[in-house]
Parts: structure tokens; sequence; C-alpha cells
């Protein structure tokens, strides 16, 4: 069992965040093309890294430096295992996850590369994120990574950043980038669709429904095709059964 | 009655289970129901699906819970492959509510589960809770993470599930039961679907 994916559907500061959310114990390795990268991580700290490239394994990296290389990667495999043993490696990074992420992010030209799942648009509109009580964070954010973050609560959207901070588009989205990827800003979660209801209606009256015989699975009348009415009692004695299962 | 028996003119209500290819859907029912599912599954023929798992729900899942003498809830898996999403209506329409159910160690399946909510959120205004599966492993993401990424606000539950364990999926049923209930005026006169 293990966390598996690219670094396209989740990004490493990601995966640093979830680390230190867990916390987690293990070990992530990551493929980039003919290097492969390893960071090793106890109780969500990052505790050693190192990238080696090619069938030789030449160490191209190690420490610190491994990972703010593996934070410039976009298209990287990953998996990351659970492995206890970690807990007894010695300590080889020197900096915190968010000074890491943040070095990463300043070496990218396009940093909203670093989350391709996320887009900002002057229509973005923001919230802080929820940051647990026990968060300890040596970060030091600069001038304008403080300015973005303490208009967030007050602006309706980015536009509204950008007036209010008087910084550019793109200072604006690169900073929120930031921001992001340490965890402190998150994208307000959208609208969803409404359902369509006359269209429901109608769709649902020219469409053959599914036939099975017998036990009232949909299509043979047996099961309400509208919203069905229930009762709080009815609710209440599916309840009282499910518990009792 | 015995569970499982359904006797004639018995009311039926149905929750659906949906959730993108491979999250879990068809052992969230195995795991509760009073029956055994009737699956239709079949053996999955593109590579990078069958790494995943061997054979997938092509038509549906299908189990049930017998509340008492005149009342069943029938639990109804979707198709997870993105091919058979012509399913999701038939299935929703009608449904109490649904589970959207999440790999929690598979961010590769966000995007799909999105899209996934998405379309039913146009079919059905219906309550729904997120179950993220997979939690018994050590590495899976957190719960908190799983809503940030489906854009999820804070009145819709995101639960932690296990759903090879009853006792995680009873707590995500009864949660939806819950947000259903929650919508139900108190003072309302009981319909016909009353116990």
């Amino acid at each position: 069992m293990a966390l598996e994916g690219s670094l396209q559907d989740m990004s490493l500061s990601d995966l640093i965040q979830v680390f230190r959310m867990g916390p987690k114990t293990g070990v992530l390795l990551l493929l980039n093309e003919d290097e492969r990268g390893v960071i090793y991580v106890a109780a969500g700290r990052m505790v050693d890294a190192a990238i080696v490239r090619g069938t030789e394994r030449v160490v191209v990296a190690k420490g610190d430096e491994a990972v703010i290389q593996m934070l410039t990667w976009d298209n990287a495999g990953f998996v990351f295992r659970h492995n206890p043993s970690v807990q007894t490696r010695s300590i080889r990074i020197e900096n915190d996850g968010e000074w890491l992420i943040l070095e990463g992010m300043r070496r990218r030209e396009d940093p909203m590369r670093a989350m391709p799942y996320q887009s900002l648009s002057l229509d973005t509109r923001l919230q802080l994120a929820p940051v647990p009580n026990d968060a300890k964070s040596g970060v030091s954010l600069n001038v304008n990574q403080w300015r973005v973050l303490s208009q967030v609560a007050n602006s309706k959207d980015l536009r509204d950043i950008c007036r209010a901070t008087g910084l550019g588009t793109e200072a604006v989205i690169r900073t929120v980038a930031e921001l992001m990827s340490i965890g402190l800003v998150e994208v307000m979660p959208p609208e969803r669709p409404r359902p369509q209801a006359a269209k429901q209606s109608a769709r649902a009256a020219r469409t053959p429904q599914l036939a099975f015989a017998g036990n009232g699975i949909p299509g043979d009348g047996g099961v309400d095709e509208e919203q069905p009415s229930v009762s709080q009692n009815l609710l209440n004695a599916i309840m009282r059964r499910i518990r009792g299962l | 009655m015995r569970n499982g028996e359904i006797t004639m003119n018995a009311l039926k209500l149905k929750i659906v289970i949906t959730g993108s290819y491979a999250a879990g859907k068809t052992q969230f029912i195995r795991s509760i129901s009073d029956i055994d599912p009737v699956s239709t599954d079949y053996d999955v023929t593109p590579d990078d699906e069958r790494e995943l798992k061997h054979n997938t729900t092509v038509a549906l899942d299908f189990g049930t819970i017998a509340i008492n003498e005149r009342v069943s809830l029938y639990l109804f898996g979707t198709p997870g492959q993105e091919r058979f999403d012509f399913m999701w209506e038939h299935l929703s329409i009608g449904a109490l509510g649904y589970v959207v159910m999440v790999d929690s160690c598979r961010p590769g399946h966000f995007a799909e589960t999105l899209r996934l909510m998405d379309r039913f959120a146009e079919i059905t205004d219906a309550p729904f809770v997120v179950a993220a599966n997979k939690q018994d492993d050590p590495a899976a993401l957190p719960v908190s993470y799983v809503r940030r990424r489906l854009g999820l606000p804070l009145e819709i539950p995101v639960l932690p599930c296990i759903a090879t364990d009853r006792a995680t999926v009873k707590t995500v049923l009864l949660t939806l039961l819950q947000q259903i209930a929650a919508r139900v005026p108190k003072s309302a006169t009981p319909s016909s679907a009353s116990a």
C-alpha cells in the first residue's frame, strides 16, 4: 500500500504539507526522466534527501539542495511508502519545509507550473487556509507576501487584491502561488452547478429506464423516480437499523 | 422477516454510492449489505486500468438493507469508468442521497472525482457526503487535504473511510442520513414513506 501519483496530480509542495499534517513517516521516491529522487520523512519532517542520475547512480545533489531541485520538477512520478525505520535516520536537512518550498518556487520562472491542477485568474476568490493550532513554522515572509496575505480576508477576489496592494497582476499571482504552496492560502470552494430540474424531468421521461425484473430497481416502477418524500420517523428507523448492524 | 428478504409492496428507498474508478464502491456495498451484492463486473481490458484492479463494475452493484417488514434501503454502486457515465442519471434519480467515494492514495483520481461531483450536482440536489477511502494506509492523504483538493465547503461532510470495515461504512451512511434528515421539516406530516 502506498500513496502514488504524478507531480501533475499533486505537487511536491503539497506532499511536503501533507507529510507535516499527518504527520507521516516514510520514504518518498520520485522518478524524473533519468534522475531519481529520494526524500526521507520522519514524523512529518524531511530529514534526508538525494538525487541520483543514470544507471551508475551518480549523486547529483544531497540534502537541502536535492529537495529544492526536486521542487522544480514538473512531471515526475512519485511513490510514498510508510516506513517507521526512517525515525532512526540522521538529520541531514537543515532548513524547514516551508523555506525549501519557497526557495524552489523562487527558482521557477512560472510558479503556477508547480500546481498544474490549480488555476489563478483575477476572478479567483481566496481564503486563508486553516492552520493547525500546533503548527510551527520557521518561514519568513517577504514584504509582498505579507501585503497579499493581509488582503486575502478582506478582498473579494484577486482583482481586489491587486487594487488594494498596488501590485501588478503578475506579481500578485506569483505571490499567491507562493502562499498557496506553503499552505497559508487556498482557493475558495467554487459553487457547484445546480440541478436542471425541468431538463431532468423531461430527460427522465423520454429515456428508457433500466429494466430489471423484480425487486424495485430503478425503472421497474418499484422505486419512486422523483425525489422521495420521507418522514423523520422513517429516517430514524433507518438510522437505528444501520447502527444495529 | 429475514435479512435481505423483500416482501411484496415493500417501500424501497435508494442511496447511490458513486466515485471514480477503483475508489472502493463495490467493497463499500459488500461491507454493509444484507445480501451478497449483485455485481455486474467484467474483466478490465486497458493495461493501465488493469494495474489498479482486475475486474470492474460495468452496469451496477446493488445491495440491500432491510429496515423492517415494509421498508428496504437499496444501495446502488455506479460504474466507475467514464465510458459508463450515462448510467449515473438513471441511478441517481429518486435517490435519497449519495456517497462520493474517493481513493485517498491516488491523487490522480481527484480530477475525475471533481467531474463526477459536478455531473451529479447537475442531475440531483440530493444531499451527499464524501468518503475518503483507504484511510487504513498510513501513507493515505488526510481528510482535510482531500476536502481542499475537491474544493468542498465545510457543510459537506468528508469522512475517513475503510470500505472493508463495516464500522466506518456505517458512519458514512449515518452521516448521510443525518444530512437527509436535516432537510426534512420536523413538523412535516409523515408521508406514505413513514416507518
